[in-house]
């Protein structure tokens, strides 16, 4: 057995987005040794998300104010990582014990032992399944951005953009910066609604021009937020080519006769985050559920603390909160563990951050939780477990003959059963199965692998 | 809530699904029967195994029963469907010398019952499962097997059930917690949900059956969990169209195990290959087996040589995407043959569990058998060896 | 070559082919993002019904996005393009 495939830090840290980098970064400035584990191929997770690599951006995408908060996190985590920081890009962690991650990485399978583990794998989009949505060139808001940002590629010429929540704007200015008519940005929220939304904005200075920039290139490129509006449904052959869209009520149920027909050849979909709470739940620490924080997140103590010894958990997933509030909690689960090691100095200033950007992100989402009406786009032949094909009829009678649990749906129709482990349809799976729109989806059953992986990387899986 | 029913079956999994199907096509469409189960329907033993139709050729009583059920099986699917029912066959590879000297011997067990089976050789082989290894001296290829999704199975039969007789109900969520009596027999299931006047219970509870007996003040059956390890790859991957099973997973599975199974701390487990093909395109990787009490935690080691095995035989499973592993218990009776049928201690109180690795296969014919001592018909199949009563003290 | 954010992300050239026709890509691509940048977006039949499907999340987790490479059935989202590599649709072999 090489010794390249079992490796050992003072402290492991999952996901390199904003809470993973800060965190790093800080442990590796206090000379600590800080193995790095991300999925992607670079850092900036999905937020910051950045082209590959020796990839030129002449002409750059236009930039919200935050994105400057990502590129120096990015430029000092870089620089850590030249500078004895290691950072394995490509690594997909499959299961974990307190001070262990097994993971797969260029198809071996390989085992970091730490002594602190600081989880930050961050989140994923919310699905909600509508007529349509599996019509090709019908994707996720993230997927967009990956698209866009990520890699540079022009989605397509017509662009409807649907979903709830801040990461509406983001997905329209990228397209927009990729040269992509906005046919629509439909947000389902009602316009008083996100009203609640407006004191957490107004008051914090960096959000507050974050809006403006954002308002300013909607209002430039003449695309109007439209407020308590979604997609109804998605049309084509082979590729989605119109969109039906109409108002739905201040539930989120969609209104009949308020239908109108809108060309597109992409649709951008998104209702929201869930947080990658896997790892966490696999190595034993609790969670909570808070609809307005996406749902089952991790509980953690004022520094980003979990209750399981030596594991800390920062940013999504101990609810959505977006990336400033990663950054701010990776750099406290930092200090936290710095005072554990070393006998450091405890930074207030860096614990009130973190508590800040918190709480006005809690400000800010509560006005976004999922609107349960939603729930009602789906109809009885909607697939709405897309791995096995599942509609929303044969879920519907798995419910009403084993059972209205996660579990009894899984076991009558085997959705939720497919390699996306019940990511996707998890979610609204329940709802969509019981016709109970407010139905809160059951904690998820963890099991090994935490990700699909070969089964070579289990079979050769260190010890 | 108070009520009446005519037969109550406790437990939901795939022999008590079965025994409401049997008891539906059997008795009159007024008969009122109730199926419950503690969790969901199909949500414990028979959501966590392997959906192999087996026709044992290793014993002469079992290959009449198991032969009779899977016949069953396939009329199920005509009638029903819905359950992702694939005749693959089976072959039983042969890897070592003792492997070769038993396949002329399965070949006559087989065919001195009037069934098919080829013997085939290393080419023979190859040309059946190009995605298998090159160095398996060869196999035995039986037809008659099949592969079923067990817990679709069992919905499929509860459906059935209702769709003959309306007055059939099916109650996931609902915990049997005690029994009301009337002299020896039975007046009243006690459940969380409320008291089911009735005279006629059914025991399909597997794992969970001698608790049901503690429940009536019976002495304890002699059925213990036997844990086993699984996984599961993702679609489109599986390296093989036919279901795999090494020859030595015959005396693996089926003998009367010689660890006591009451001892949880000593039996280190075991492993045999049997592989499944899924319809959409995975494969299934089975077998482990070892007594372990209720404790369903990975263990990493039988898994390991779970997936190690598998890969000997199919090297493409190397490359596989496994979505998911999990642990399901087999309801092991003390001398590895299932009850099916009265317990006369208790009149009015039946027993169907304790199946171990065959509960799939053997699910048709238990509940036929069941639903006709129930009847007071002839059953199809000598019973006598499966009586409950043999435990008696 | 169209579908591309002009003046962003020019880099090697590589070529690989999808289904037998020739791909041009840039390196670093994945095999999803090269795909749909030459209008390609259905990369599979459903197994249940041949209906068309793509890319969904673009980050790994969905397993819509799957391909066949040189046999081995991938996530093309998280699959990076490499020179000669030949493609084909997802689902059953």
């Amino acid at each position: 057995m090489s010794g390249d495939r079992v490796l050992e830090a003072d402290v492991g840290i999952v996901g390199a987005g904003p809470g993973g980098m800060a965190a790093a970064t800080k442990l590796a400035a206090a000379g600590l040794r800080v193995v790095v584990l991300d999925e992607g191929q670079r850092a900036g997770g999905q937020i910051y998300r950045q082209l590959p690599k020796g990839a030129t951006s002449q002409a750059a995408m236009p930039e919200p104010p935050s994105h400057d908060h990502g590129h120096d996190l990015i430029k000092e985590f870089e620089q850590h990582a030249e500078n004895g920081l290691q950072v394995i890009h490509g690594a997909t962690v499959w299961d974990a014990q307190p001070g262990l991650l097994w993971f797969e990485h260029d198809g071996e399978s390989r085992l970091l032992r730490c002594g602190h583990m600081v989880l930050a794998p961050g989140a994923y989009d919310r699905a909600i399944p509508f007529p349509g949505w599996d019509l090709p060139g019908v994707t996720t808001a993230g997927a967009l951005q990956v698209m866009t940002r990520g890699f540079g590629v022009v989605p397509g010429k017509r662009a409807l953009v649907v979903g709830s929540g801040p990461l509406l704007l983001p997905t329209v200015t990228s397209l927009l910066g990729a040269g992509v008519e906005v046919v629509a940005a439909l947000e389902a929220s009602s316009r008083w609604r996100a009203l609640r939304a407006l004191p957490a904005v107004a008051f914090h200075a960096a959000r507050r021009r974050e809006a403006m920039w954002y308002l300013k290139q909607l209002s430039r490129a003449r695309v109007k937020l439209q407020w308590g509006w979604t997609v109804f449904a998605c049309e084509g052959d082979g590729r989605v080519q119109r969109a039906i869209i109409g108002k739905v009520d201040g539930n989120g149920r969609p209104r009949k006769g308020t239908e109108r027909t809108i060309e597109c050849d992409v649709v951008g979909a998104g209702f929201g985050l869930v947080p990658s709470i896997e790892i966490g739940l696999r190595l034993g620490v609790p969670s909570q559920f808070i609809a307005s924080r996406g749902g089952h997140c991790l509980v953690v103590d004022a520094e980003q603390r979990t209750s399981v010894s030596t594991v800390f958990a920062v940013g999504e997933i101990c609810g959505i909160g977006g990336a400033e509030v990663a950054s701010a909690e990776g750099e406290l689960a930092a200090v936290a563990i710095l005072r554990e090691l070393r006998g450091a100095e405890m930074q207030p200033a860096v614990a009130a951050r973190a508590r800040l950007e918190r709480k006005a992100a809690d400000a800010m989402l509560s006005a976004f939780a999922p609107l349960p009406g939603l729930h009602e786009l789906a109809r009885p032949d909607t697939i709405v477990c897309r791995c096995e094909d599942v509609t929303r009829l044969r879920a519907g009678q798995a419910a009403a003959m084993h059972g209205k649990t996660m579990r009894a749906i899984k076991v009558g129709c085997r959705a939720g059963m497919g390699p996306c482990q019940a990511r996707i349809c998890g979610p609204s799976l329940q709802a969509m199965a019981t016709g109970d729109n407010e139905c809160q989806m059951d904690l998820p059953v963890v099991q090994v692998p935490l990700k699909p992986v070969r089964s070579e990387t289990i079979l050769n899986a260190p010890e | 809530m108070t009520e009446s029913a005519d037969i109550v079956v406790i437990g939901g999994g795939i022999i008590g699904s079965s025994v409401a199907y049997h008891l539906a096509k059997l008795l009159d469409i007024s008969t009122r029967i109730v199926v419950c189960d503690r969790g969901p329907m199909a949500g414990a033993t028979s959501a966590s195994c392997m959906g192999h139709l087996m026709v044992t050729p290793d014993n002469a009583q079992e290959y009449a029963l198991t032969k009779t059920s899977v016949d069953l099986w396939h009329g199920l699917h005509e009638d029903l469907g819905g359950f992702d029912y694939n005749p693959t066959g089976a072959l039983y590879l042969a890897e070592t010398d003792e492997d070769q000297e038993m396949m002329p011997v399965l070949h006559k067990q087989f065919t001195e019952n009037g069934d098919k089976a080829d013997i085939l050789d290393k080419q023979q082989l190859r040309d059946l499962e190009p995605g298998l290894a090159d160095d398996i001296p060869g196999a035995l290829f039986y037809p008659g097997d099949g592969v079923v999704l067990p817990m679709l199975a069992a919905g499929a039969m509860l459906r059935g059930a209702q769709a003959r007789n309306p007055n059939v109900v099916v109650r996931p969520f609902c915990a049997v917690k005690g029994f009301e009596r009337h002299g020896d027999g039975i007046s009243a299931v006690v459940t969380e949900q409320g008291t089911i006047h009735t005279k006629t219970v059914v025991n399909a509870c597997g794992v969970w059956a001698p608790d049901i007996g503690d429940m009536l003040k019976q002495q304890r059956l002699p059925i213990y969990p036997r844990a086993g390890n699984l996984a599961i790859t993702g679609h489109h991957v599986s390296p093989i169209r036919t279901q795999l099973l090494e020859i030595s997973y015959l005396r693996f599975a089926h003998a009367a195990s010689e660890v006591d199974p009451t001892k949880t701390d000593a039996d280190a487990g075991g492993h045999a290959v049997n592989m499944q093909p899924q319809t959409n395109g995975g494969c299934l990787i089975g077998s482990t087996r070892q007594f372990r009490g209720h404790n369903k935690d990975l263990n990493r080691e039988l898994l390991r040589r779970s997936l190690q095995r598998a890969q000997r035989y199919a090297p493409g499973v190397a490359h596989a995407p496994i979505v998911r592993t999990w642990v399901g218990l087999r309801p092991y009776c003390i001398d590895n043959h299932p009850l099916i049928g009265p317990w006369e201690p208790v009149p009015g109180f039946w027993i169907a569990a304790g199946h171990e690795g065959l509960g799939i296969s053997m699910a048709p014919v238990t509940g036929l058998l069941i639903a006709q001592q129930i009847a007071g018909i002839a059953p199809s199949v000598n019973v006598t060896p499966y009586l409950p009563g043999r435990f008696l003290s | 070559m169209s579908g591309r954010i002009p003046g962003m992300a020019e880099r090697e050239l590589v070529e690989f082919t999808f289904e037998g026709e020739k791909v041009s890509a840039w390196e670093g691509d994945s095999i999803a993002m090269a795909l749909w940048a030459v209008g390609q977006t259905d990369l599979r039949n459903s197994s249940s019904n041949g209906a068309p499907r793509g890319v969904l999340c673009n980050m790994g987790i969905c397993y819509e996005c799957l391909v066949i490479v040189d046999g081995e059935t991938v996530r093309s989202c998280t699959t990076m393009v490499q020179p000669g590599i030949n493609v084909q649709r997802g689902g059953k072999r």
